[in-house]
């Protein structure tokens, strides 16, 4: 339909139009569920053929994973080629077979049982690989039913990709520059799909629902990744409107490029860092291409969502030791678990309470459950030693609750170092969020490596409004006098006791804001990775 | 038939790469070779089966093997097991 429009989730910056590639998840229905008696020899080598098929395929896909130089990705087609020619795989679906079940629905069944088994496992690592299995006798059926994978594969004009969903396998076989944006129907800004277009520095539209099948006809799609839409065959001036924005955007860009890669110094010589603010493993890459210079706030709560249990110590030495070796001699400061009333932790009693962002939350719930704290704790002090990593508390309060922290870090390292594992030294820091840590500062410094100042709870707390709420919106920015004067009093203390200042709010990114916060003393800007060339260049004209 | 125990070396255990080179290994020799942990034994040829065991950095793991080369196979595997993974 001419001019349809799709609303949905602004996952990733930037607007693009070309023409549409439908990636259709179909549901994998065998055709047959059973099959005549005297055709089972048949069929076994018609299975047999179609592993074959998709093995080469994969591994195909493998070999051209390595040479665009993607190891990484390369690795997982590897992996997903050996489960094809899985012999266990083989005979129990020649099993199913043999009591006449049709191969297509036996490889989906067989597919299914050991993806329910991983699916059970404690490590998240394991359970992931139920999705491995599942994408890999999805690909044997579709072979058998004669369909093959989707395509994304071949794709050789450069396309906005319409999906329900992209997997990390479809997201990985699209050839590099096939992929001009992304809209699916279902997601977030969080979902793979939407940090992998953020990281390829792409358009994405998300969760626009099911109205994307009225554009699956379509034959040209322009994406405003920005402002989150997309608009079907548009008419020719929407085109216009569109390239023009591709124009500024590119101008923009363009300008920026030279700043990216470089140090931001003020023209007065100040060094200033800038940082990006990550929730997960997987964005570390794609912030590095941003320019970053580090992490300034690795938020952690991502490895306890969504799950039914806590996760154990050696899953989260894996995911910091992944992003202190992604970044190697650049600092990442890990967040210790901030979460409170308003969201859910598995295997923590929580009470209902009425002021949940007042209530037991980050570091005072923390203290009092250890069995949370020290596997963190413990987890990070393991993984150090791969890179250059840091620890800050978040709302921190006072000294009591600074101290009754350090004590129990200590506790972890001397734990480490009886047992006779390796583990690395970490800097100390607190996040400045709460008004008695910014007005108390001088207390605290002296105690800490560094401060990294949270705006967004610190203008909640200091304004007394709520970061939700929409009335609100003249009471949600750190640029009012009252929060601009914490800040300052951070960064005195700070100065006087030789520790340096981060921002790692959101208005560490603001434009407006960044000559306030260099003026004022602050020497690390962390933010959102996209953020991150024009807060240099802003730093640079300083 | 050969058994060896071993404590297994590589940090990712029985995972990924160095469970690709395990499998790869393993599939060189004609014998049947399994591999326990706590009593569980799989196909050292099979890496769905050999992923259920779970085997992480650390574990202590069986290597056994029945065939014509199942000596080869044994010591290569835990030789496997016993090493740090190259880069």
């Amino acid at each position: 339909m001419a001019g349809t429009r799709l609303t949905g989730v602004a996952a990733s910056e930037g607007v693009a139009v070309g023409p549409v590639f439908v990636h259709v998840v179909k549901e994998l229905k065998p055709e047959r569920e059973t099959i005549p008696e005297g055709e089972v020899e048949e069929e076994l080598g018609r299975f047999r053929a179609a592993v074959e098929a998709t093995a080469e395929k994969l591994a195909a896909t493998a070999e051209k994973m390595r040479e665009g130089g993607s190891e990484k990705e390369a690795g997982i087609f590897d992996a997903h080629a050996e489960i094809a020619e899985d012999p266990e795989l083989h005979s129990e679906v020649e099993g199913q077979v043999r009591a006449l079940t049709s191969p297509e629905a036996a490889v989906i069944a067989v597919g299914e049982e050991f993806a329910g088994m991983f699916a059970a496992m404690e490590d998240e690592y394991m359970a992931a690989r139920a999705d491995d299995v599942r994408d890999v006798a999805a690909q044997i059926a579709s072979e058998l039913m004669g369909g093959g994978p989707s395509g994304l594969e071949s794709l050789a004009e450069p396309s906005v990709i319409l999906a329900s969903n992209l997997a990390p396998s479809d997201t990985a076989r699209i050839p590099p520059g096939m992929a001009l944006g992304f809209v699916v129907s279902g997601g977030s800004r969080t979902s793979h799909v939407s940090i992998m277009a953020r990281s390829f520095g792409i358009p994405a539209v998300v969760g626009v629902g099911e109205e994307i099948e009225d554009a699956f006809g379509a034959g040209v799609v322009a994406i405003d990744g920005t402002e989150g839409y997309a608009v079907a065959d548009p008419e020719d001036d929407v085109i216009s409107d569109f390239e023009q924005k591709q124009r500024k955007d590119a101008a923009e860009a363009a300008a920026l490029e030279e700043y990216k890669h470089a140090d931001a110094r003020t023209s007065d010589g100040r060094r200033i860092e800038v940082a990006a603010n990550i929730g997960s493993a997987e964005e570390a890459e794609g912030a590095i291409k941003w320019g970053a210079e580090g992490v300034g706030l690795f938020r952690t709560e991502f490895l306890f969502m969504k799950r039914p249990d806590l996760p154990s110590e050696d899953e989260q030495y894996e995911a910091y030791r992944n992003v202190a070796e992604e970044f190697g001699e650049r600092p990442v400061i890990i967040r210790t678990i901030d979460v409170g009333g308003d969201k859910d932790l598995p295997g923590v009693d929580q009470p209902e309470e009425e002021n949940p962002f007042l209530g037991w939350r980050g570091i005072r719930m923390c203290l009092d459950v250890p069995e949370l704290f020290k596997p963190q704790l413990r987890a990070i002090l393991r993984a150090a030693p791969h890179g250059k990593l840091r620890i800050m508390f978040p709302m921190i309060v006072d000294n009591v609750e600074l101290r009754a922290a350090k004590e129990i870090l200590d506790e972890c390292r001397k734990e480490l170092e009886t047992e006779g594992t390796e583990y690395g030294e970490v800097e100390v820091g607190v996040m400045v969020e709460t008004p008695a840590a910014a007005i108390r500062a001088a207390d605290i410094a002296p105690e800490v490596a560094f401060f990294s100042i949270g705006t967004n709870d610190l203008v909640q707390y200091t304004l007394a409004a709520d970061r939700g709420n929409e009335r609100l919106t003249r009471l949600q920015s750190a640029d009012h006098p009252a929060v601009l004067d914490l800040i300052g009093k951070t960064c005195e203390a700070a100065r006087e006791a030789g520790i340096w200042v981060g921002v790692c709010g959101e208005a560490a990114g603001e434009p407006a804001l960044i000559p306030r916060l260099v003026e004022l003393g602050v020497a690390e800007l962390s933010m959102s990775a996209p953020s991150i060339p024009k807060a240099k260049k802003i730093v640079s004209e300083l | 038939m050969v058994e060896k125990e071993a404590t297994i070396v590589p940090e990712a255990g029985l995972h990924a790469r160095p469970a690709a080179r395990f499998i790869k290994e393993a599939k060189s020799f004609s014998s049947d070779i399994f591999v326990s942990k706590d009593g569980q034994e799989v196909s050292a040829k099979s890496p769905l089966r050999l992923m259920t065991l779970g085997a992480k950095h650390g574990d202590k793991v069986v290597v056994r093997a029945e065939g014509e080369d199942e000596e080869a196979a044994v010591d290569a595997l835990i030789a496997i097991l016993s090493e740090e993974e190259e880069e």
